[in-house]
Protein backbone atom coordinates (compact mmCIF):
# COMPACT_ATOMS: atom_id res chain seq x y z
CA UNK A 1 0.00 0.00 0.00
CA UNK A 2 1.23 3.49 -1.36
CA UNK A 3 1.49 5.19 2.00
CA UNK A 4 0.35 8.64 1.23
CA UNK A 5 0.40 10.50 4.61
CA UNK A 6 3.81 10.06 5.59
CA UNK A 7 7.79 9.96 4.75
CA UNK A 8 9.27 6.62 5.80
CA UNK A 9 13.04 7.45 6.35
CA UNK A 10 15.45 4.51 7.24
CA UNK A 11 18.40 6.53 9.33
CA UNK A 12 21.91 4.50 9.63
CA UNK A 13 24.19 4.99 12.73
CA UNK A 14 27.77 3.88 11.63
CA UNK A 15 29.23 4.48 14.84
CA UNK A 16 27.05 2.14 16.73
CA UNK A 17 26.20 -0.21 13.76
CA UNK A 18 22.57 0.41 14.04
CA UNK A 19 19.67 1.71 12.16
CA UNK A 20 15.59 2.25 12.30
CA UNK A 21 12.90 2.98 10.08
CA UNK A 22 10.43 5.56 11.31
CA UNK A 23 7.39 6.92 9.66
CA UNK A 24 6.79 11.08 9.94
CA UNK A 25 3.33 12.66 8.96
CA UNK A 26 4.85 16.18 9.78
CA UNK A 27 8.03 15.79 6.75
CA UNK A 28 4.68 15.75 3.72
CA UNK A 29 4.61 19.31 3.63
CA UNK A 30 8.39 18.55 2.48
CA UNK A 31 7.29 16.80 -0.90
CA UNK A 32 10.38 14.98 -1.56
CA UNK A 33 13.98 15.56 -3.11
CA UNK A 34 15.95 18.85 -1.59
CA UNK A 35 12.45 19.60 0.32
CA UNK A 36 12.33 16.45 2.34
CA UNK A 37 15.96 16.24 1.99
CA UNK A 38 16.72 19.83 3.80
CA UNK A 39 14.24 19.45 6.31
CA UNK A 40 16.09 16.12 7.31
CA UNK A 41 19.27 17.69 7.22
CA UNK A 42 18.04 20.18 9.65
CA UNK A 43 16.86 17.31 12.07
CA UNK A 44 19.75 15.00 11.96
CA UNK A 45 22.45 18.99 11.94
CA UNK A 46 23.79 17.96 14.93
CA UNK A 47 24.69 14.63 13.41
CA UNK A 48 26.39 15.90 9.90
CA UNK A 49 24.22 13.24 7.76
CA UNK A 50 24.68 12.40 4.51
CA UNK A 51 21.00 12.25 2.64
CA UNK A 52 19.39 10.11 0.21
CA UNK A 53 16.08 11.52 -0.44
CA UNK A 54 13.25 10.76 -3.32
CA UNK A 55 10.28 12.23 -4.37
CA UNK A 56 6.71 11.33 -4.39
CA UNK A 57 6.30 10.36 -8.00
CA UNK A 58 9.71 7.96 -8.36
CA UNK A 59 9.08 4.55 -9.36
CA UNK A 60 5.80 5.37 -10.79
CA UNK A 61 6.10 7.75 -13.43
CA UNK A 62 8.45 8.57 -16.55
CA UNK A 63 11.58 10.88 -16.49
CA UNK A 64 11.46 11.05 -12.55
CA UNK A 65 14.42 9.05 -11.81
CA UNK A 66 16.87 10.90 -10.57
CA UNK A 67 18.11 10.88 -6.53
CA UNK A 68 18.43 13.57 -4.68
CA UNK A 69 21.78 13.54 -2.61
CA UNK A 70 23.06 16.10 0.15
CA UNK A 71 26.29 16.34 1.35
CA UNK A 72 27.87 18.68 3.49
CA UNK A 73 31.41 20.14 1.79
CA UNK A 74 33.39 22.48 4.13
CA UNK A 75 30.05 23.53 5.91
CA UNK A 76 28.53 24.31 2.79
CA UNK A 77 25.08 22.02 2.23
CA UNK A 78 25.52 20.73 -1.47
CA UNK A 79 22.61 19.00 -3.37
CA UNK A 80 23.67 16.82 -5.72
CA UNK A 81 21.42 14.58 -8.31
CA UNK A 82 22.22 10.96 -9.14
CA UNK A 83 20.15 8.72 -12.04
CA UNK A 84 20.43 5.74 -12.34
CA UNK A 85 17.99 3.07 -10.99
CA UNK A 86 18.61 3.92 -7.37
CA UNK A 87 15.78 6.19 -6.92
CA UNK A 88 13.63 3.20 -8.21
CA UNK A 89 15.00 0.61 -5.65
CA UNK A 90 14.94 3.28 -2.73
CA UNK A 91 10.90 3.41 -3.90
CA UNK A 92 10.71 -0.52 -4.15
CA UNK A 93 12.22 -0.49 -0.65
CA UNK A 94 9.69 1.06 0.82
CA UNK A 95 11.93 4.38 2.07
CA UNK A 96 12.04 8.27 1.38
CA UNK A 97 15.05 9.02 2.70
CA UNK A 98 18.03 7.37 3.37
CA UNK A 99 19.80 9.18 6.53
CA UNK A 100 23.71 8.17 6.92
CA UNK A 101 25.64 9.26 9.47
CA UNK A 102 28.51 8.58 12.44
CA UNK A 103 31.94 6.93 11.40
CA UNK A 104 32.43 3.45 11.07
CA UNK A 105 35.14 1.77 12.71
CA UNK A 106 36.15 0.04 9.72
CA UNK A 107 35.69 -0.09 5.54
CA UNK A 108 32.16 -0.89 5.46
CA UNK A 109 29.89 -2.21 2.99
CA UNK A 110 25.73 -1.55 3.53
CA UNK A 111 23.42 -4.23 2.30
CA UNK A 112 20.17 -2.71 2.52
CA UNK A 113 17.07 -4.55 1.42
CA UNK A 114 13.64 -2.84 2.34
CA UNK A 115 14.33 -1.49 5.73
CA UNK A 116 16.90 -4.34 6.81
CA UNK A 117 20.16 -3.18 6.77
CA UNK A 118 23.81 -5.36 7.20
CA UNK A 119 27.07 -3.90 8.12
CA UNK A 120 29.42 -6.04 6.15
CA UNK A 121 33.22 -5.62 5.88
CA UNK A 122 34.64 -4.21 2.55
CA UNK A 123 34.57 -6.70 0.08
CA UNK A 124 35.63 -7.16 -3.69
CA UNK A 125 32.45 -9.08 -4.25
CA UNK A 126 30.46 -6.24 -3.91
CA UNK A 127 28.59 -7.42 -6.66
CA UNK A 128 27.49 -10.46 -5.69
CA UNK A 129 25.42 -8.67 -2.63
CA UNK A 130 21.58 -7.84 -3.22
CA UNK A 131 18.82 -9.50 -5.26
CA UNK A 132 19.88 -9.65 -8.81
CA UNK A 133 17.39 -7.74 -11.12
CA UNK A 134 15.92 -5.70 -8.12
CA UNK A 135 19.55 -3.73 -6.38
CA UNK A 136 21.15 -0.90 -7.28
CA UNK A 137 25.25 -0.94 -6.57
CA UNK A 138 26.95 2.84 -5.27
CA UNK A 139 30.86 1.98 -4.80
CA UNK A 140 34.06 3.11 -5.66
CA UNK A 141 35.66 3.20 -8.85
CA UNK A 142 39.56 4.70 -9.20
CA UNK A 143 38.56 6.78 -6.32
CA UNK A 144 34.97 7.62 -8.45
CA UNK A 145 31.16 6.70 -6.66
CA UNK A 146 30.08 5.28 -9.48
CA UNK A 147 26.20 3.37 -9.71
CA UNK A 148 25.28 0.69 -11.03
CA UNK A 149 28.76 0.39 -13.07
CA UNK A 150 28.16 3.95 -15.35
CA UNK A 151 26.61 6.86 -13.38
CA UNK A 152 28.24 9.36 -11.59
CA UNK A 153 27.84 12.81 -9.42
CA UNK A 154 29.07 16.10 -10.35
CA UNK A 155 32.26 17.07 -8.24
CA UNK A 156 33.54 14.76 -5.84
CA UNK A 157 31.19 15.64 -2.33
CA UNK A 158 29.81 12.27 -2.35
CA UNK A 159 33.30 10.07 -2.27
CA UNK A 160 34.60 12.56 0.15
CA UNK A 161 32.02 12.36 2.71
CA UNK A 162 32.31 8.52 2.35
CA UNK A 163 35.55 8.18 2.13
CA UNK A 164 35.53 10.12 5.63
CA UNK A 165 32.80 7.61 6.97
CA UNK A 166 34.61 4.69 5.84
CA UNK A 167 31.99 3.59 3.68
CA UNK A 168 33.00 1.43 0.97
CA UNK A 169 29.58 0.84 -0.76
CA UNK A 170 26.13 0.84 -0.57
CA UNK A 171 23.76 -2.30 -2.29
CA UNK A 172 20.33 -1.58 -2.05
CA UNK A 173 17.39 -3.70 -2.95
CA UNK A 174 13.53 -2.92 -3.46
CA UNK A 175 11.01 -5.95 -3.21
CA UNK A 176 7.92 -4.37 -2.22
CA UNK A 177 5.01 -4.30 -4.69
CA UNK A 178 2.74 -1.12 -4.65
CA UNK A 179 -0.94 -1.53 -6.40
CA UNK A 180 -2.23 2.14 -6.74
CA UNK A 181 -6.04 1.90 -6.15
CA UNK A 182 -7.23 3.39 -9.64
CA UNK A 183 -5.00 1.68 -11.73
CA UNK A 184 -6.68 2.36 -15.21
CA UNK A 185 -6.36 5.99 -14.47
CA UNK A 186 -2.85 5.35 -13.15
CA UNK A 187 -1.70 3.89 -16.66
CA UNK A 188 -3.11 5.93 -18.64
CA UNK A 189 -1.58 8.84 -16.91
CA UNK A 190 2.14 7.07 -17.44
CA UNK A 191 1.22 6.42 -21.19
CA UNK A 192 0.08 10.10 -21.76
CA UNK A 193 3.76 10.96 -20.11
CA UNK A 194 6.00 8.69 -21.42
CA UNK A 195 4.67 10.05 -24.95
CA UNK A 196 5.72 13.54 -24.04
CA UNK A 197 9.64 12.19 -25.04
CA UNK A 198 9.62 14.63 -27.74
CA UNK A 199 9.56 17.38 -24.74
CA UNK A 200 12.42 16.27 -23.27
CA UNK A 201 14.96 18.69 -23.81
CA UNK A 202 17.85 16.47 -24.39
CA UNK A 203 18.54 13.89 -27.85
CA UNK A 204 18.15 10.15 -27.53
CA UNK A 205 21.67 8.28 -27.37
CA UNK A 206 22.74 4.59 -27.08
CA UNK A 207 24.11 5.20 -23.35
CA UNK A 208 22.41 3.49 -20.67
CA UNK A 209 19.19 4.57 -19.33
CA UNK A 210 17.85 6.05 -15.78
CA UNK A 211 15.10 3.72 -15.09
CA UNK A 212 12.14 4.65 -16.08
CA UNK A 213 13.35 6.69 -19.04
CA UNK A 214 13.88 5.58 -22.52
CA UNK A 215 15.88 8.52 -23.38
CA UNK A 216 19.62 6.84 -23.48
CA UNK A 217 21.07 10.64 -22.89
CA UNK A 218 24.09 10.39 -22.07
CA UNK A 219 24.05 13.44 -19.88
CA UNK A 220 22.38 11.59 -17.45
CA UNK A 221 26.09 10.30 -16.20
CA UNK A 222 27.46 12.69 -14.69
CA UNK A 223 24.24 13.71 -12.78
CA UNK A 224 23.47 17.33 -11.47
CA UNK A 225 23.75 20.02 -9.32
CA UNK A 226 21.09 22.71 -7.96
CA UNK A 227 18.17 23.75 -10.14
CA UNK A 228 14.31 24.03 -10.55
CA UNK A 229 12.87 23.39 -6.80
CA UNK A 230 9.43 21.63 -7.72
CA UNK A 231 11.78 19.50 -10.14
CA UNK A 232 14.11 18.55 -7.51
CA UNK A 233 11.37 17.94 -5.19
CA UNK A 234 9.29 15.32 -7.32
CA UNK A 235 13.04 14.34 -8.14
CA UNK A 236 12.96 14.08 -11.73
CA UNK A 237 15.17 14.73 -14.06
CA UNK A 238 16.35 18.35 -15.05
CA UNK A 239 15.90 17.31 -19.13
CA UNK A 240 11.81 16.58 -18.24
CA UNK A 241 11.23 20.40 -17.03
CA UNK A 242 8.62 21.06 -19.51
CA UNK A 243 6.53 18.17 -18.43
CA UNK A 244 7.31 18.20 -14.79
CA UNK A 245 6.86 22.25 -13.99
CA UNK A 246 3.30 21.30 -16.02
CA UNK A 247 1.24 22.03 -12.48
CA UNK A 248 -1.65 19.67 -14.01
CA UNK A 249 0.35 16.86 -14.78
CA UNK A 250 2.02 16.90 -11.38
CA UNK A 251 -1.54 17.20 -9.95
CA UNK A 252 -2.47 14.35 -12.28
CA UNK A 253 0.17 12.15 -10.94
CA UNK A 254 0.20 13.09 -7.46
CA UNK A 255 -3.85 12.38 -7.19
CA UNK A 256 -3.92 9.07 -8.54
CA UNK A 257 -1.74 7.58 -6.23
CA UNK A 258 -3.90 9.15 -3.51
CA UNK A 259 -1.97 12.09 -2.12
CA UNK A 260 -3.71 15.22 -1.12
CA UNK A 261 -1.09 17.66 -1.75
CA UNK A 262 -2.92 21.41 -2.48
CA UNK A 263 -1.76 23.78 -5.08
CA UNK A 264 -0.73 25.94 -1.93
CA UNK A 265 1.48 23.16 -0.91
CA UNK A 266 3.29 23.71 -4.21
CA UNK A 267 2.94 27.40 -4.04
CA UNK A 268 4.37 27.33 -0.18
CA UNK A 269 7.15 24.89 -1.35
CA UNK A 270 10.10 27.37 -2.08
CA UNK A 271 9.14 29.50 0.92
CA UNK A 272 9.63 26.26 3.40
CA UNK A 273 12.90 25.12 1.77
CA UNK A 274 14.35 28.92 2.17
CA UNK A 275 13.31 29.13 6.26
CA UNK A 276 14.68 25.56 6.50
CA UNK A 277 17.90 27.11 4.86
CA UNK A 278 17.71 30.12 7.17
CA UNK A 279 17.54 27.58 10.08
CA UNK A 280 20.57 26.16 8.63
CA UNK A 281 22.49 29.07 8.37
CA UNK B 1 0.03 -20.57 -33.11
CA UNK B 2 1.36 -19.47 -29.66
CA UNK B 3 3.41 -15.87 -29.67
CA UNK B 4 6.60 -15.55 -27.64
CA UNK B 5 8.66 -12.64 -26.53
CA UNK B 6 12.65 -12.77 -27.54
CA UNK B 7 15.57 -10.42 -26.68
CA UNK B 8 16.52 -10.74 -30.06
CA UNK B 9 18.81 -7.28 -29.65
CA UNK B 10 19.65 -8.02 -26.19
CA UNK B 11 22.99 -5.97 -27.31
CA UNK B 12 21.09 -2.66 -27.86
CA UNK B 13 19.23 -2.92 -24.50
CA UNK B 14 19.67 0.41 -22.54
CA UNK B 15 19.12 -0.62 -19.10
CA UNK B 16 15.99 1.64 -19.16
CA UNK B 17 13.72 -1.14 -17.55
CA UNK B 18 10.45 -0.45 -19.43
CA UNK B 19 9.87 -3.30 -20.26
CA UNK B 20 9.75 -4.54 -16.71
CA UNK B 21 7.41 -2.31 -15.58
CA UNK B 22 4.99 -2.53 -18.41
CA UNK B 23 4.60 -6.18 -17.95
CA UNK B 24 4.26 -5.55 -14.81
CA UNK B 25 1.36 -3.09 -15.11
CA UNK B 26 -0.30 -5.77 -17.07
CA UNK B 27 -0.18 -7.76 -13.69
CA UNK B 28 -1.79 -4.22 -11.87
CA UNK B 29 1.28 -3.63 -10.04
CA UNK B 30 3.91 -1.30 -9.70
CA UNK B 31 7.40 -2.99 -8.88
CA UNK B 32 10.08 -5.38 -9.41
CA UNK B 33 9.23 -8.45 -7.43
CA UNK B 34 7.94 -11.40 -9.40
CA UNK B 35 8.28 -9.91 -12.83
CA UNK B 36 8.12 -11.83 -15.80
CA UNK B 37 10.67 -9.96 -17.55
CA UNK B 38 14.38 -9.26 -15.48
CA UNK B 39 17.41 -6.90 -16.48
CA UNK B 40 20.82 -7.31 -15.44
CA UNK B 41 23.91 -5.87 -15.70
CA UNK B 42 26.24 -7.67 -18.49
CA UNK B 43 29.62 -8.33 -17.61
CA UNK B 44 31.19 -6.01 -20.27
CA UNK B 45 30.78 -2.22 -20.04
CA UNK B 46 27.20 -0.65 -20.47
CA UNK B 47 25.93 -3.53 -21.32
CA UNK B 48 22.57 -5.83 -19.70
CA UNK B 49 21.22 -9.62 -19.89
CA UNK B 50 17.29 -9.50 -20.34
CA UNK B 51 15.75 -12.53 -19.04
CA UNK B 52 12.47 -13.44 -19.83
CA UNK B 53 9.97 -15.99 -18.44
CA UNK B 54 8.14 -17.69 -20.58
CA UNK B 55 4.91 -17.10 -19.11
CA UNK B 56 5.59 -13.74 -20.32
CA UNK B 57 3.44 -15.01 -23.62
CA UNK B 58 -0.08 -14.61 -21.51
CA UNK B 59 0.77 -10.79 -21.33
CA UNK B 60 0.16 -8.00 -24.19
CA UNK B 61 3.12 -8.98 -25.44
CA UNK B 62 2.97 -6.61 -28.97
CA UNK B 63 2.51 -3.79 -26.02
CA UNK B 64 6.04 -4.88 -24.06
CA UNK B 65 7.49 -5.08 -27.62
CA UNK B 66 6.95 -1.49 -28.52
CA UNK B 67 7.64 0.23 -25.57
CA UNK B 68 11.24 -0.92 -25.53
CA UNK B 69 12.99 2.57 -27.06
CA UNK B 70 16.12 0.05 -28.16
CA UNK B 71 14.19 -2.62 -30.33
CA UNK B 72 15.62 -5.07 -28.08
CA UNK B 73 12.56 -7.40 -28.81
CA UNK B 74 11.13 -9.74 -31.07
CA UNK B 75 7.84 -11.72 -31.22
CA UNK B 76 8.35 -14.94 -32.89
CA UNK B 77 5.72 -17.61 -33.27
CA UNK B 78 5.45 -21.61 -32.19
CA UNK B 79 3.57 -24.01 -34.13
Amino acid sequence: MIDTKAKKILSIDLSRKQSETKSFADLNTFIGGIGLGLKLYETYKEENPLIFSIGPLNGYFPFVSKTCVLVNNDGVIEDIYIGGGLSLRMRFAGIDALVIYGRSEGETVLEIQNSQVNFLPLQEKINDLGLPGKKSILTFENDKIILDGYFTTPEDFLEQNLKERKVGGIVITGTEIFKPENFLEYEKIYNEILSRSEEMSVERGNYPSCSNCPMGCGKSKVGEIGGNVLIHSLVGCQFADKIYTDIGIVFSCLNVLGYEYTHEDIENLPGLIEKTLKNLS
Amino acid sequence: MAKNLKATQEDKCNGCELCILESQRQLKKVGLEESLIRIFKGESENSYKVEIDPRVSVLDIEKIKSICPKEVFEITEND
